[in-house]
C-alpha cells in the first residue's frame, strides 16, 4: 500500500503493531528503568513479526491508493498505536503477575526475582499504559465513527465499541473504587488477549 | 600483621583499634621505622591490620612487632597473625571481597579498606609497592563482586524485610511503617526502613511508655493499643512483635479496610512467636505476609548461597595472584 498508512493488509497491521509495541517499550522502559520489560516484550514482537511473514499475509507490492480517507487512515493508525500501548500494559501485567506470585511464595533467590522491578512500579506502569492505550483507542474510535462506512466496517466498529467499553469499565472501576494490583494486571492481560483473538476473526 | 574477630575477642581488638582520623598519621609513623618503606593501617570494628613494604622481610617483621607491642602485653600480642608475600596479597584480596568478614560477602569492608588506603596515600605513607597492591585489590574486589554471587541476598532478618519492602514498594520514600509491639527486633527493622527512606512511623504497644520511648527515638507518633486499627488504613508496612498468645491482627480487620485503602499493597512482617498475624491475612490479594520462619529461611538461603561462592572467589583470587607474581 502506498500513499497511505501501511495498514492495508494483515501483515502490515502485524508489523505496525510490533513497531508500536517497540516504540512504547523504548519510551516506558527507559523512563521507569524497566530493562527487563524488553525481555518480556521481545517474544511478543518476535511473534507478531513472524506471523506477518506467513505466506499470504503480506502483499509484497501493494497498489498505490488514489483516494485516501484521512479519517480512515487516522482510525487505523490510532487503533494500532493503542494496541501497542495496551499490549505493553499486558506485558507489564504478566511481569507483575510473575513477581506477585514470587513475593507471595517467598521465592527470593531466583535470578528473575532479583531483576524484576518493584511491584508498585510495575502496577503503575500497567495503569498508565492502560490510560494511554485507552486515550489512543478513543481517538481511533472517534475517527472510526466519522469515516465513511461499509457493511463490514459497521461490524468492526461494534466490536471496537465493545472493546473500548471494556477498557473504560476497567479504568473507571480502578479510579472509582480501587482494585487490587493483581486483578488490574490480570484484566490488562485478558482484555488484550481477547482483543487479539476477536479482531482477526471479524476482519 | 593484624588481628580480627576470629583471632581476638573484642576486649583485645579495642586495645589495638585506631580511630578513623588517625589512620593516615599511624601509617606515616610506620614508614619512620627502620627498613619499612611504606605502610597502610586498616581499623574497623572487627579488625586492625597493618600492611607494610619492607626492604628486609625478617627485620621488617621484627620491627613491626616491636612497634605494635608498645602499650600491649604478651597476651594481647599472642592474638596477632602475620602474613608475607603472596599470603599477604591473598589475605588482602580476600578481605576486600568480604571473604574474611563476619558477615560473609558484606560490602562495607571494600569502602573501609579504600578509606584506609586513601588516608595512608594522602599522608605520604604509600609508594610503588603498596599503591600497586591496593589498586589491584580494588580491581579484584570489583571483578569478584561482578562475576560471582558473593554479595547476593540479605543475610539478616532485618535486611531481608527491608529488601522485600523495596521489592514491593520500590523506594520507601513516603512509606508509612507501623510497629505493633515495641520490641528490639521491631526497633531494628523500623530503623532499617527509616534509613531507606520510610518517612512516617506509628508505634503502638500495650505499655504506652515503651511505645512513646520508641516513637521519640525514631521520630514517629504513638497510637494507643486499643485504637491502632484506625491506623491500618494509612500503613504500608506493619511490623508486629508483641508477646500476645493470640493473633492481634486478623484477616477480617484487613478485609474491613481494603476499600478505604484503595487496595494498596500491604506488607506484614510478623516476628512474634506465637504469631501475631492470622495466617489467612496472607491470602488477601494485595497483602504480603512474612513470618519469622520465612524471613529466617530467606536469610539462611542467602548465607548458604554466599558460602557456595567462596571456592569460586578463592580460585579467582589465586588466578589474580599468579598473574601478579
Amino acid at each position: 500500500m502506498r500513499a497511505s498508512c501501511p495498514l492495508g493488509d494483515t501483515g502490515e497491521v502485524l508489523i505496525f503493531s510490533a513497531w508500536s509495541l517497540t516504540m512504547f517499550y523504548m519510551a516506558v522502559g527507559s523512563v521507569y528503568r524497566l530493562s527487563l520489560l524488553g525481555v518480556f516484550t521481545a517474544p511478543l514482537v518476535c511473534f507478531l513479526l513472524s506471523l506477518a511473514l506467513m505466506p499470504g499475509l503480506l502483499d509484497a507490492s501493494p497498489e498505490r491508493k488514489t483516494v485516501v480517507d484521512g479519517w480512515r487512515e487516522s482510525h487505523a493508525a490510532f487503533s494500532v498505536l493503542a494496541y501497542g500501548a495496551l499490549g505493553l500494559a499486558a506485558v507489564a501485567g504478566v511481569m507483575f503477575i510473575v513477581l506477585n506470585r514470587q513475593l507471595k511464595d517467598a521465592l527470593m533467590s531466583t535470578g528473575l526475582f532479583a531483576n524484576l522491578p518493584p511491584a508498585r512500579d510495575l502496577s503503575k506502569v500497567v495503569e498508565r499504559l492502560l490510560l494511554l492505550g485507552f486515550a489512543l483507542l478513543t481517538l481511533g474510535l472517534v475517527c472510526g465513527l466519522v469515516m465513511e462506512k461499509t457493511g463490514a466496517a459497521n461490524k468492526h466498529l461494534y466490536v471496537a465499541l465493545g472493546q473500548w467499553a471494556a477498557y473504560a469499565v476497567l479504568l473507571i472501576l480502578k479510579w472509582w473504587r480501587g482494585m487490587p494490583p493483581g486483578k488490574l494486571a490480570m484484566a490488562a492481560v485478558l482484555l488484550f488477549v481477547l482483543s487479539l483473538m476477536i479482531f482477526p476473526l471479524i476482519n | 600483621m593484624g588481628l580480627n574477630h576470629e583471632t581476638a575477642p573484642v576486649e583485645v581488638r579495642e586495645h589495638f583499634a585506631v580511630s578513623e582520623d588517625q589512620l593516615g598519621s599511624q601509617a606515616r609513623k610506620l614508614t619512620e621505622l627502620t627498613t619499612i618503606a611504606e605502610g597502610v593501617v586498616i581499623s574497623t570494628c572487627n579488625r586492625m591490620e597493618v600492611y607494610v613494604a619492607a626492604e628486609d622481610r625478617q627485620m621488617g617483621l621484627d620491627v613491626l612487632r616491636q612497634h605494635l607491642s608498645e602499650g600491649h602485653d604478651d597476651e594481647d600480642m599472642s592474638h596477632l597473625y602475620q602474613k608475607c608475600g603472596d599470603d599477604a596479597k591473598q589475605h588482602l584480596f580476600a578481605l576486600v571481597c568480604g571473604l574474611d568478614s563476619m558477615v560473609l560477602g558484606e560490602t562495607e569492608i571494600f569502602g573501609q579498606v579504600k578509606h584506609a588506603y586513601k588516608q595512608a596515600f594522602e599522608a605520604g605513607a604509600t609508594k610503588g609497592v603498596l599503591n600497586r597492591l591496593f589498586q589491584k585489590s580494588f580491581a579484584v574486589g570489583k571483578r569478584i563482586r561482578t562475576h560471582t554471587r558473593i554479595q547476593m541476598g540479605a543475610t539478616s532478618v532485618g535486611n531481608v524485610a527491608v529488601d522485600l519492602a523495596e521489592k514491593i514498594f520500590g523506594k520507601l520514600n513516603g512509606s508509612h511503617v507501623m510497629i505493633i509491639g515495641a520490641g528490639e527486633t521491631s526497633r531494628l527493622v523500623a530503623k532499617s526502613m527509616i534509613s531507606r527512606g520510610a518517612s512516617q512511623l506509628t508505634v503502638t504497644n500495650r505499655s504506652i511508655e515503651r511505645a512513646r520511648s520508641l516513637a521519640e527515638e525514631l521520630n514517629g507518633e504513638v497510637v494507643p493499643f486499643d485504637s491502632w486499627e484506625e491506623a491500618l488504613v494509612k500503613a504500608d508496612v506493619i511490623v508486629s512483635s508483641t508477646g500476645a498468645s493470640e493473633p492481634v491482627l486478623h484477616a477480617s480487620q484487613i478485609e474491613a479496610v481494603r476499600r478505604k485503602r484503595k487496595f494498596r499493597p500491604l506488607f506484614l512482617i510478623d516476628i512474634a512467636v506465637p504469631r501475631d498475624i492470622e495466617a489467612q491475612a496472607g491470602d488477601i490479594e494485595e497483602v504480603y505476609l512474612y513470618d519469622i520462619d520465612k524471613l529466617q529461611q530467606l536469610a539462611s538461603l542467602a548465607k548458604e548461597s554466599r558460602a557456595k561462592q567462596v571456592t569460586l572467589c578463592e580460585q579467582m583470587i589465586a588466578e589474580e595472584i599468579s598473574q601478579t607474581s
